[in-house]
């Protein structure tokens, strides 16, 4: 179609002919050779031009502009390879950061759960549990009889799924004969069919399953992946969870790893109903397992809508039946209590990972499009600088004719250039920098850049063609032709060095640069902070693991974790062992009310009555180093047929003992009618998680309270930690085989989980101000430096008539500060609001740290100076004459 | 190259013009460029001074219009040239463009010269 029917040889061909026929005539009119060559020449007149229109004639015009464009602006950008190659890779960093963080968030915020048609899944979600209840969580965990009761309503919600961990971590399996661990879920036997998730191997579960509590498993495929290397043969396969022989009869579809966020679920078994395999691995209560105690809100339940069915309709049908099942077995409510209300929410997204990454990388994500606005800006900066510089250019090819349509192409071209050569690179980066912010945040699931990421980039990047494009515009076309009259490259370049837009722009690159330096100023802080915390305790030495046996009684239990300290305390470079039940720095702990005297306590001002508590084993404090301010520790004194004890801390003390001594009162918990005295007080130390505020604690002796089932043991050892581990775990299979140390780390490491999202966050935001900081720096030395490289001819000037070199050098330096006392002014109200924003971000530090918004601003104003004192000394120290010359 | 706009106007201007010029000179049979210069030219007792671009790009025109045709071929002098000839729709439009300019001069004369309707035969 575009294809022109007559080539520009053949017309090339036709002129020269004439040519030669015109001079063939003038000889024959009497010329000489050359003269009537010469003669012919003139007379046509420019055969260039003529060729030209010829070759412009009926051409796709576009087209080949285009071509013309794209020719002229890589010839004039390759004159200036500096500024070229500084634009594109500001671009790649800002736009490749962008993508990055995008992806990440995209992973984790977007990706939905691998079912059939999640956006009819719903978590259920209860207000709270009724009075005189267990639970793990207090809105999302709810007791069997409700789940019974409303997976039997065939309304709304149909099925109705429950499904709980075997431990709180990982279970003991085993094959053969070598113990080992495995995260395992129990769940409603219509789970895979209403989820919608398939078995690709063998079969799934049935509601048969369940009733009868098959001794069945499907194992995951990444679990198959792992410890089978994909064997067909896995199915029929025995597998022994906690002792309980199990048969594998099937493989999940790849992908799907369970509905619970962040963990990985490795086998599925339908409910159980034995003492081996009770929810989260708890001993019995009472002797009930979670199905029989009505009391212990302990199952997670999800639920698919009814066809035609809205959230809002489901709710109303089955909040009734919730309503009444909430109290089987536990009785009427209380007078004037809060009946707990049920609701459901969008199971779409993995709901734990949200709460754990959500707000950060929200955070992280207005910092990075601040990162690309930046980057932006400094690009448009630069060329509208370098713009300025070449108004002369502009204005004489203005004067020759060019449109101002022709200019405005040709500065769409090279912008053009740079955003996609920018682009280009920064998709490699954001390739790589995806990945490792992946392994980074430890999120397992594939992290390509998607779909989504790459509509995301485009947008962002044509947005910034297009204001890389018009920006300089305006400065181009304001010289107008007149100005090629003007001879001075000085004189023309003054206004440039002085324009209003560019005082503006400098002054807010000022701005940002002062937010950012103090974001992240505070959010180092938060890292120091994190990372320094005192624990209250002598943490390095300690090594911590898990023992999951068996236990069918008290004596029992007791004489087995009595066996195992004395196994431990025997082994060399031991020097004290304990035991607890909730792990330290595990982030989770047991919560309750606390009656005091036998009666719950009356709060005077306000604050909580919760109490956390722990059962532990002898030795407690003095193997954690944690000092003991009043009475004593526990010991192997305190038995099962002596009196009961507790310790508390110091929280605990002021809160419910106000100036008086608590030793000698009585404690216990609430609803149970069981009772020991206090007999020690220790210091507040850090108990969940190392960002923890102290609040009131109780510790039971293991041996005299009535449960005993999995424990954790910690001991203090010599030399390097973990070095104990081989040892101990032939102790521990000296009483039974069986058993695998669960979790084997050092106390350090198991504080330093609780703090790794705010690490990663800290250490990311950081990255990000960082890279700000440098691009702002950059930017801001580069205007600042063109603008006075811009004022060279009127210092040239100044200096002629007599003006001093440190004369010169203040003015400069007068205008810099100047800008940089507006683009403080500017900065620090942004600041302070970006400091609140953060606020729940930050630790130790307080979003009004006075010395992070000293330092941001000593830091501007020292990038200011350096920025305007280099190229000011180099102007000042220029011959008068020869800056008077520049040309 | 400052007065780009101006030349543009000529041509304009010419445009018409020239080709009603062309397709005359072709009505005397096949010709070259040159030759269709050098005879606008001598014909117009060196009035007209042909620019040879235009003329070639005017020549394109109208080839492309189908009023003329083209091939090369050797000159008498044994050179090798484009030989342009009219079309039957080149004649048409000969005849009807010689129509039309000759009501635009009788109009330019009647207004420049009132009175005298001859000026339109002259030119």
């Amino acid at each position: 179609m575009f294809r022109r029917k007559r080539s520009a040889e053949d017309f090339a061909e036709e002129i020269k002919a004439h040519l030669e026929l015109e001079a063939d005539e003038l000889r024959s009119e009497g010329l000489n050779d050359d003269d009537a060559r010469r003669r012919a020449k003139s007379e046509f007149g420019n055969v260039g031009a003529a060729r030209e229109r010829f070759y412009r004639k009926d051409r796709w015009v576009g087209l080949d502009r285009l071509f013309r464009d794209v020719r002229f602006a890589l010839r004039s950008l390759w004159k200036s390879p500096g500024f070229a190659a500084t634009a594109i890779l500001t671009l790649a960093l800002g736009i490749g950061a962008n993508t990055a963080v995008f992806s990440v968030m995209n992973a984790v915020l977007l990706r939905s759960l691998p079912v059939a048609d999640p956006s009819r899944l719903v978590y259920l979600r209860t207000s709270n549990p009724p009075k005189g209840t267990g639970t793990i969580d207090t809105t999302q965990t709810f007791s069997y009889p409700v789940y019974d009761a409303l997976r039997r309503q065939n309304g709304g919600l149909s099925p109705v799924m429950a499904f709980v961990p075997l431990s709180n971590g990982k279970v003991a399996v085993r094959y053969g004969a070598v113990p080992e661990e495995a995260e395992g879920d129990m769940v409603s036997g219509t789970f895979f069919s209403g989820l919608g998730v398939n078995v690709i191997r063998g079969r799934g579960f049935s509601e048969e399953d369940e009733t009868n509590h098959a001794s069945i498993a499907v194992i995951s495929y990444n679990y198959w992946t792992r410890r089978f290397a994909r064997n067909a043969d896995v199915l029929g396969t025995t597998l022994y969870v906690n002792g309980v022989a199990i048969t594998i009869v099937g493989v999940a579809a790849e992908g799907f790893e369970g509905v619970e966020g962040g963990g990985s679920t490795d086998f599925w078994i339908p409910m159980q109903s034995r003492p081996e395999l009770n929810a989260w691995g708890n001993p019995l209560e009472d002797g009930k397992t979670y199905i029989t105690n009505s009391t212990w809100w302990c199952l997670r339940l999800i639920g698919r809508l009814a066809p035609g069915v809205t959230r809002a309709q489901a709710v109303a049908q089955l909040q009734p039946v919730f309503q009444r099942a909430a109290y089987i077995g536990i009785g009427a409510p209380a007078q004037g209590e809060k009946p707990p209300v049920l609701s459901v929410i969008d199971a779409k997204n993995f709901a734990g990972y949200d709460q754990m990454y959500g707000s950060p990388l929200r955070i992280l994500m207005a910092m990075v499009g601040l990162v690309l606005l930046i980057a932006m800006t400094n690009v448009a900066m630069l060329l509208m600088a370098r713009n300025a510089a070449r108004q002369r250019e502009f204005s004489l090819r203005q004067a020759l004719g060019a449109g101002r349509g022709e200019l405005l192409r040709q500065l769409l071209a090279e912008s053009l250039i740079l955003v996609s050569a920018g682009g280009a690179l920064a998709w490699g980066f954001a390739e790589t920098a995806t990945r490792l912010l992946g392994r980074w945040a430890q999120i397992e699931s594939s992290l390509a850049p998607d779909r989504t990421v790459l509509l995301f980039t485009l947008g962002v990047l044509i947005l910034a063609a297009m204001l890389f494009g018009l920006a300089p515009l305006r400065v181009a076309l304001a010289g107008g032709a007149e100005l090629a009259l003007k001879t001075s490259a000085a004189t023309s370049n003054t206004d440039a060095g002085k324009s209003r837009a560019g005082r503006i722009i400098v002054a807010l690159q000022m701005a940002m640069c002062v937010v950012l330096l103090v974001g992240g100023g505070l959010l180092i802080r938060t890292l120091r902070n994190l990372e320094n915390t005192p624990l209250g305790m002598q943490v390095d030495g300690l090594v911590v693991f898990g023992v999951q046996p068996n236990i069918t009684s008290i004596p029992e239990g007791n004489a087995f974790y009595g066996k195992l300290m004395e196994k431990l305390r025997a082994l060399p470079g031991v020097e004290s062992v304990t035991v607890m039940e909730e792990r330290l720095g595990s982030g989770s702990s047991n919560n309750s009310g606390m009656k005091v005297d036998g009666k719950l306590p009356d709060i005077s001002n306000g604050s909580s009555g919760t109490v956390r508590s722990n059962v532990v084993g002898p030795d407690f404090f003095h193997t954690l180093g944690v000092p003991v301010l009043e009475g004593r520790d526990f010991s192997d004194s305190d038995t099962a047929a002596s009196p009961h004890v507790g310790i508390i801390n110091e929280v605990f003390a002021k809160r419910f003992f106000p100036n008086q001594s608590p030793l000698g009162h009585r404690i216990g918990p609430d609803g149970i009618n069981w009772e020991m005295t206090i007999v020690g007080v220790v210091k507040d130390h850090k108990y969940r998680s190392i960002d923890e505020e102290p609040i009131p604690m109780a510790w039971y002796m293991y041996a005299q309270i009535p449960i005993t089932g999995a424990m954790h043991a910690e001991m203090r050892v010599r030399g390097e930690p973990l070095a104990i581990l081989p040892s101990a775990r032939k102790a521990l299979q000296e009483l039974n085989p069986d058993l695998p140390l669960i979790q084997p780390m050092t106390q350090r490491a198991q504080y330093d989980t609780t703090i790794s999202s705010q690490l990663l966050f800290a250490r990311l935001a950081g990255f990000f101000g960082f890279l700000a900081v440098v691009l702002v720096a950059t930017g801001l030395y580069g205007s600042l430096a063109y603008r006075v490289n811009m004022r060279t001819a009127e210092i040239g000037v100044r200096m002629a008539v007599g003006a001093r070199r440190g004369q010169v050098v203040w003015m400069i330096l007068r205008d810099s500060l100047l800008l940089t006392m507006a683009g403080v002014m500017v900065g620090v109200p942004l600041a302070m609001l970006v400091g609140r924003a953060l606020a729940s971000s930050l630790y130790g530090v307080k979003p009004l740290d006075a010395v992070s918004y000293l330092l941001a601003v000593v830091g501007v104003a020292m990038v200011a100076l350096v920025a305007s004192a280099v190229p000011a000394g180099r102007a000042a120290s220029v011959d008068p004459m020869r800056a008077l010359r520049t040309e | 190259m400052a007065t780009q706009e101006n030349n543009d106007d000529r041509i304009a201007l010419l445009q018409g013009t020239l080709d009603l010029l062309i397709l005359k000179t072709l009505v005397l049979g096949p010709c070259h460029g040159q030759g269709v210069a050098r005879l606008i030219q001598r014909q117009s007792e060196e009035v007209f001074l042909v620019d040879h671009g235009s003329l070639y790009v005017a020549l394109q025109r109208l080839e492309d219009k189908k009023w003329i045709s083209a091939k090369w071929g050797l000159s008498e002098n044994n050179r090798k040239a484009r030989f342009y000839s009219l079309t039957a729709k080149g004649r048409e439009q000969l005849v009807e463009k010689i129509g039309e300019w000759r009501r635009l001069t009788r109009a330019m004369g009647l207004i420049l010269e009132p009175g005298n309707g001859l000026l339109g035969e002259e030119a």
